[in-house]
């Protein structure tokens, strides 16, 4: 009796125990560039701590008050906003039309989209540059360092997902409803926006929030499709490295701020982040 | 009552944005794949050449080896995420007082953006102030440099991948385990199997689709990570953590020879495709057994 | 609640039984054949070419076993 309660309270530690370290594991990075972003550069190679004693606020005053860097970060807003607003809204429909009609082939057509997905960005980048520089354009203009190109791209990776996430949610919702609103007279396009709507919100915002987060922390793409006009905080990040490689601490205090959205939201959907990682095939 | 044209109405504007970014720029690569044409180079047009392309890229060593290394570093990450995640999944079938914080702060890696993943990870071993050496070479006397030594680059572009991905698996293997049945486990141990054997012959087979789908996401998304390694080593030192993806981004790119990158890119795009194909194969005949 | 469905080809898969190990219908069929001939084309350029064999013999090979494995597969 006694060893079995002992083993249950070691249990229990050692679960405890765990838990508290791979936590620590967790933050630790990301603390840790805090902790970076917060020093100027002469107390960055005293012998490391993890405490915070001065705040040397000049590390984000000075990218901020920089208008390079407030145009990548309104870039970054634009299009991560943009991209998910489209996304949602085309979701919203490929599945409400996915869910209702029996359309012919509809199954191949949505189990096409997910393949859009699998692709590899680097497999895409020249196709997608040359496009973008040679291709699609009319006159002068061409979809090569605008945000309206970067909005549009994400869409690759973003739509399928969303597609998925969604198909299951308006699945969810029983034909019934909207017949019975038809019955009542309402048109298709009422239905949708009165009664779908609603119901769908909760998994709207989810799409809509995921979608946002993974548009804006988008690199790839962004570094290669843009050149002055439509570059983005992440890319921004990136040349903090190559061009002033060895201020640090204002290279952390971007991370810092680069990351904000994400931790900002992480409350409202980590319930659903795995789901939408799996396409919805998992559901909590 | 319901006529199909306004489904495909509404289908319609996903599909043209999904086929003008998704699957134009696949034909296109395919079309450039066999041609040569370096704006450069004197006659810097489109000129027709055949497989040349790709019997130039056979030989191709840095290719050849950075396909090699990405696929090495697949199977590691993916193989100890795996392991780790069904640990990690098995402690949080209990509920215990803090499980939903411990939860929370777990999921944060897998929203932060990649590039600022390689950024965290880089001021962490920077010799001179991160902390990983400074504690190595202090408590043990090692001298951590990931931009000297090969394997401690790859052992620190390995580690942050752990750190980035197990969450994403734990959970989903963690949302399986919770879906399975209690019966057949509880029916095994009365009649007297013991918990290996519950794990082995009940767990794992019950898992199996799950497992497979978790398999399949983190392979797709391995075999194209390159943003965090960018930031990390930006592919070095030489050529050590230089991943296929970051092949073509930093060595290719540049060069403007788009018939050859373009060729090396569909090569690329052939991998992932075999290799998800495969999984396909793998998670189908998994649920027909099931069915 | 939880819920899994591991993803999955929605498509039922209206196939049939030959020499490969899986059910397979006719568009596997055919892009079983385009794998394994662009496989087989990049190895004969790597191994096989640089001997004086030319990369056709490997495509005509390729398209004798597509059909066969079309047909009968």
């Amino acid at each position: 009796m006694k060893t079995a309660r002992w083993r249950k309270i070691l249990g229990w530690i050692g679960l405890y125990a765990l838990w508290i370290a791979l936590t620590l594991f967790t933050v630790l990075p990301i603390y840790w560039m805090f902790v970076v972003s917060s020093r100027s550069r002469v107390q960055l190679f005293d012998a490391p701590t993890l405490l915070i004693r001065s705040f040397y606020i000049q590390n984000y005053t000075g990218p901020l008050s920089d208008p390079v860097f407030q145009r990548y970060l309104l870039n970054s807003l634009y299009i991560a906003v943009g991209n998910a607003l489209l996304v949602t809204v085309l979701a919203l429909f490929a599945t409400y039309a996915l869910s209702r009609w029996r359309l012919p082939g509809a199954d191949n057509i949505f189990f096409w989209t997910i393949t859009n997905r699998m692709a590899p960005p680097a497999a895409f980048l020249l196709p997608l540059f040359l496009l973008y520089t040679q291709v699609f354009r009319i006159g002068n203009w061409t979809l090569f360092d605008t945000q309206i190109g970067l909005i549009l791209l994400y869409c690759v990776f973003n739509l399928p997902f969303a597609i998925w996430l969604m198909k299951g949610i308006m699945d969810g919702i029983p034909v019934e409803i909207d017949e019975a609103a038809m019955v009542d007279g309402a048109s298709q396009w009422t239905v949708l926006w009165r009664v779908i709507v609603p119901l769908a919100a909760p998994g709207l915002a989810i799409t809509f929030i995921l979608s946002l987060i993974f548009a804006w922390n988008e690199y790839l793409f962004a570094a290669t499709l843009t050149s002055v006009n439509a570059r983005t905080i992440t890319t921004g990040l990136a040349e903090f490295v190559t061009v002033t490689g060895t201020n640090w601490g204002q290279m952390a205090a971007v991370a810092t701020i680069s990351i904000l959205p994400a931790l900002i939201f992480l409350v409202f959907v980590q319930r659903y982040i795995v789901t939408g990682l799996t396409f919805g095939a998992v559901k909590e | 009552m319901r006529s199909n044209r306004l489904g495909w109405l509404l289908l319609s504007p996903s599909l043209i944005v999904l086929f003008i970014v998704g699957f134009l720029p696949f034909l296109y690569v395919i079309w450039v794949g066999f041609h040569d044409w370096n704006i450069f180079a004197a006659t810097r047009g489109m000129t027709w050449a055949g497989a040349n392309n790709y019997r130039r890229l056979v030989f191709d060593q840095d290719f050849l080896a950075a396909l090699w290394r990405t696929l090495v570093f697949t199977f590691t990450v993916v193989t100890s995420e795996l392991v780790l995640g069904f640990v990690l999944a098995q402690t949080l079938t209990r509920q215990f007082p803090g499980r939903a914080f411990f939860r929370t702060i777990y999921v944060l890696p897998l929203v932060v953006a990649p590039i600022a993943v390689g950024a965290t990870w880089r001021l962490m071993v920077i010799p001179g102030f991160g902390p990983i050496p400074y504690f190595l070479e202090r408590w043990f006397g090692i001298q951590y440099r990931i931009g000297t030594y090969a394997e401690h680059a790859w052992a620190t572009a390995v580690l942050m991948d752990i750190w980035h991905w197990t969450p994403f698996v734990t959970l989903t293997l963690l949302a399986g385990l919770s879906a399975i049945p209690r019966e057949p486990l509880e029916q095994a141990m009365v009649d007297g199997a013991n918990r290996w054997q519950v794990f082995r012959y009940i767990t794992i087979p019950m898992m199996m689709p799950v497992i497979l789908t978790v398999v399949f996401i983190r392979i797709m998304d391995a075999l194209r990570v390159v943003d965090e390694v960018y930031m990390l080593t930006n592919g070095g030192p030489g050529t050590a953590t230089t991943l296929i993806g970051l092949h073509i981004f930093r060595v290719v790119f540049p060069k403007t020879d788009y018939g050859y990158g373009s060729a090396m890119s569909l090569l690329v795009l052939y991998v992932t495709i075999v290799m998800c194909w495969l999984l396909f194969v793998a998670l189908a005949n998994v649920g027909k057994q099931k069915a | 609640m939880t819920e899994t469905k591991p993803i999955q080809a929605p498509v039922e898969h209206k196939g049939r039984r030959g020499f490969l190990p899986i059910e397979t219908n006719t568009f596997d069929r055919v892009f079983i054949s385009v794998v394994i001939w662009i496989g087989a084309s990049l190895l004969w350029m790597r191994f096989i070419e640089p001997l004086g064999l030319s990369v056709w013999i490997c495509t005509i090979l390729c398209i004798i076993l597509g059909v066969w494995i079309v047909k009968k597969g």
